[in-house]
């Protein structure tokens, strides 16, 4: 190796090598890195994203509110804000020092005694590879599951499991969470790490985006250290093939020593080949193996050969870990006898390397990682020759107009609004249909069937509270529609990219705004997909505040009183609902995290994914898959909760009472009158009340018990009305209606604010704990009252 | 009371009772979610013993 010895800052001052800070280079330029300075989680995350000494890196653009900051770095777009960028020291691109592809070594063999595959009864293949590189894609290609993809990072965040045969074998295939390497300092690295050491798999399946092979093979490296089968499916490879780039596979298979498959998961296109590799490994696993290492040099694998020798049950990978003092690794000795002995043997090393190199130990090993990956492309990979150096690969294009510094944010709200007014407008029309439909049916077996209790069970109870939710199916549809698009073409990254600076003002993450916008089709997957973000705090403000984005189930309530009580500009009605939550969820944010969650500010490093072409297919399975689940909701606890909701109406029966004085009368009523002073200041009646109270099962409840409330209220004449002309003719007993465009915005603000239904609870306590769930039932709640009797004591008076 | 009035009442009050089982189960048993695959529960349920394609 030429060039081991590092310069560090004085002496580079020394050799005037002129180095800068990277937050002072100006859009368009490009340069260097020497190093990255700081500590910790953020500037390992820097390190492993390919921020290492030597690489090249162009400034692309300021965000519209000029933080953060759009970097291209081996062909990714990472975006990092200023304070951040000035963490990172560079030099002239041109600038000459020790290179990366000086380090490249080779590989060094180890052999592995042969095992048995079937030893627990199970063939296991793990799927490990960066985020966002198709692992969920073919996953599902593989088992015929259906788990979500997305363009962006972070979609799967604890593991699923599936099986596939092959030869008439069966194999369990384990999808576990996108991660850039695999150290301890977040909860997706650790989590794969201790899944790879608590199953021991037979095979890891390494997915790698082929056409950003420079920073997925750092992850390669890491894993070619655990001695396990590994077999490396190129994916996207139709995307390096449309890009020009050549790849020599066999040579790259033969400098990594693994089996190298093109694929292309979303197709199809290579997987059986990538299974049938798979296979191989496994099988060949069964005799004794020789698996390539990364050469480190000299010093270093007499290191690693050293400690080896202490601690023989331990693989490379974790005997490389010690020698870092990474804590996880030095956990797993803690029984051995000799425990001490290899803490303070691995101590003595690390100095040597550090004072041998002249840095850190994790530069150093992340250095020489990056430097093998880098000799072994320049030998395998020749770009396309037509492609100017520094140009961006194909894909960024659309960031031209999308993350515009004039533009981004008005495109964001208008796509915003362009959402929730096709949502609103575009299913009105198979509305009607369903709702006459269910009318009509209502009337048929109304007339059938004998008069009774089943009959009334059936027409006002079933029929009334299920369909009066079945209809908003469509608008159902339209919203996730929508929300796929934006997660396929890689726009939600963008969103991100764009508010950040917002998101950063309130004490969040940009990447928090991933979490409020799935937050819009349901929170439970939206209080899950929190898990991508590094900091436990903002995690916690996040969970806590993603309930306030409206999800979809509260749709059919907004949508029948807007369609009801507002004749003009509904969309924007629709939308302004929608931004106060935005806006409840910001203070709550500011609020939270400036007293009792109060954190240091969190770094933004997030990879910008090419825009892909969403497809139709996917766009339905995933509106179907939604409809799918709203449907089985509606055959299950819609069901059930409109059936005791209409019990508890009908219950008890006083002879020679109006339908009216019945259902005031009932069980219900007796509940409703009994809350009826703490939501008559919000200008809510009882039925209101009730309506909110049932809503804590399912939100789309608060219509099926205000569809059944309701219907006792309906005249011979009005018996086949829809509930939204049921609502518009409602009276209180002096004559004076109901509702009015007030009462029902006041009665739109508190379902969009109080609290979430019982599977979002739960998702909260899974993962913030019983006394956060507590906390955000208790507090969402008195938001919800004081905002709706806020709102509807100034607007009476106005 | 008729025939049909008694049986009209033994079959609702007995859909009204399997809801009210219905519900509770449900209510005190969240943490199983959703529970179908790939429905984004976290809980990966029924893709576990899904077949998978033969190859």
């Amino acid at each position: 190796m030429k060039c081991k010895k590092y310069m560090n800052t004085e002496q580079n001052k020394d050799n005037k090598t002129k180095t800068r800070l990277l937050d002072n280079e100006p859009v368009g330029s490009s340069v260097q890195v020497v190093r990255v300075m700081g500590e910790g989680a953020f500037r390992q995350r820097l390190l492993e994203m390919g921020f290492v000494r030597g690489a090249k890196v162009t400034v692309l653009k300021n965000a519209p509110l000029q933080d953060p900051v759009e970097y291209m770095i081996m062909g990714s777009h990472i975006s990092l804000r200023h304070s951040e960028a000035a963490k990172v020291e560079v030099t002239d691109k041109d600038a000459e020092f020790c290179d990366l592809e000086d380090a490249f070594n080779g590989t060094v063999e180890t052999t592995v005694a042969g095992v048995d595959p079937m030893s627990d009864n199970v063939l296991r293949v793990a799927l490990i590879g960066n985020p966002n590189c198709g692992k969920t894609s073919l996953f599902n290609n593989v088992t015929g599951a259906k788990e979500k993809v997305g363009n962006y990072g972070g979609v799967t965040v604890d593991s699923k499991e599936g099986w596939f045969s092959v030869g008439g074998r069966k194999v369990q295939l384990v999808d576990l969470p996108g991660t850039y390497s695999l150290t301890e300092y977040s909860p997706e690295e650790m989590y794969v790490r201790t899944y790879i050491r608590d199953h021991h798999p037979d095979a890891i399946l390494n997915i790698v985006d082929a056409g950003n092979l420079e920073r997925n093979l750092y992850l390669t490296t890491q894993i070619m250290d655990m001695n396990i089968p590994l077999v490396v499916a190129l994916n996207m490879w139709d995307e390096l093939e449309k890009s020009g780039d050549k790849l020599d596979i066999e040579m790259l298979s033969r400098l990594l020593g693994a089996r190298m498959v093109p694929m292309t998961a979303y197709n199809g296109h290579g997987v059986k080949e990538v299974l049938e590799a798979t296979m191989a490994a496994i099988d060949e696993s069964e005799n004794e193996t020789r698996h390539h290492n990364v050469n480190y040099g000299t010093l270093i694998e007499e290191n690693i050969k050293q400690v080896s020798e202490m601690c023989p049950q331990l693989d490379r990978y974790t005997v490389l870990k010690i020698i870092e003092n990474d804590q996880h690794a030095l956990h797993l000795i803690d029984g051995q006898s000799n425990a001490d002995q290899v803490k303070s043997t691995a101590a003595e090393l690390r100095q040597a390397i550090e004072r041998d190199y002249n840095d850190d130990i994790v530069s150093i090993i992340t250095d020489l990682k990056y430097g093998f990956v880098r000799g072994a492309l320049a030998e395998v990979l020749t770009p396309n020759p037509d492609r100017a150096t520094g140009e961006t690969k194909p894909g960024y294009s659309l960031d031209r107009l999308l993350t515009n510094r004039w533009l981004a944010l008005p495109i964001l709200l208008v796509l915003m609004w362009l959402m929730f007014e096709a949502t609103f407008t575009l299913g009105a029309y198979p509305q009607e249909w369903i709702e006459n439909g269910i009318g009509w049916i209502g009337e048929w077996i109304g007339k059938a069937m004998p008069e009774g209790i089943l009959r009334d069970l059936i027409v006002d109870g079933i029929i009334g509270g299920v369909g009066g939710v079945l209809v908003f199916l469509p608008q159902i549809l339209i919203l996730f529609f929508f929300i796929s698009l934006l997660e396929d073409s890689g726009y939600m990254a963008r969103a991100a990219f764009i508010v950040d600076r917002i998101m950063h003002r309130v004490g969040l993450h940009g990447k928090s705004f991933i979490p409020y916008l799935i937050g819009f089709g349901c929170g439970v997957p939206a209080i899950m997909a929190t898990r991508t973000l590094e900091n436990h705090r903002d995690r916690i403000v996040t969970i806590l505040t993603v309930p306030f984005m409206s999800c979809s189930a509260r749709l059919p309530a907004y949508l029948l009183l807007v369609a009801a009580f507002f004749t003009a500009k509904q969309g924007l009605i629709l939308m302004s609902i929608y931004l106060i939550g935005i806006l409840v969820a910001a203070l709550t944010a500011i609020v939270l995290s400036k007293t009792i969650l109060k954190h240091d500010k969190t770094q933004f490093v997030m990879e910008l994914p090419p825009y892909r072409k969403p497809t139709a297919r996917n766009a339905i399975i995933h509106m179907w898959s939604k409809g799918k689940q709203y449907l089985q909701k509606m055959a299950t606890i819609i069901l059930a909760a409109s059936i005791i909701v209409w019990a508890l109406g009908y219950f008890p029966r006083h002879e020679g009472q109006t339908p009216q004085e019945q259902i005031e009368n009932s069980y219900m009523g007796m509940m409703g009158k009994a809350i009826e002073p703490v939501v008559a200041p919000l200008g809510f009646n009882w039925q209101m009340g009730v309506s909110v109270l049932t809503g804590a099962a399912a939100k789309e409840i608060v219509v099926s018990t205000m569809g059944v409330l309701y219907t006792g209220e309906a005249d011979a004449t009005e018996e086949s009305a829809s509930l939204k002309e049921k609502l518009q003719t409602s009276t209180k007993p002096n004559g004076e209606p109901v509702f009015n465009p007030i009462v029902a915005y006041s009665f739109m603000l508190f379902i969009l604010l109080y609290f979430p239904c019982i599977a979002a609870l739960a998702a909260i306590k899974r993962e913030a704990g019983t006394k956060w769930m507590v906390f955000e039932i208790f507090y969402t709640t008195v938001v919800a009252w004081l905002v709706s009797f806020i709102f509807y004591q100034i607007a009476i008076l106005l | 009371m008729t025939t049909s009035t008694i049986i009209q009442t033994i079959v609702a009050l007995g859909i009204v009772a399997v809801a009210l089982v219905y519900v509770l189960r449900r209510v005190f048993k969240t943490s199983r979610g959703q529970g179908d695959c790939g429905c984004g529960c976290g809980k990966n349920c029924k893709c576990k013993n899904k077949p998978g394609k033969e190859y």
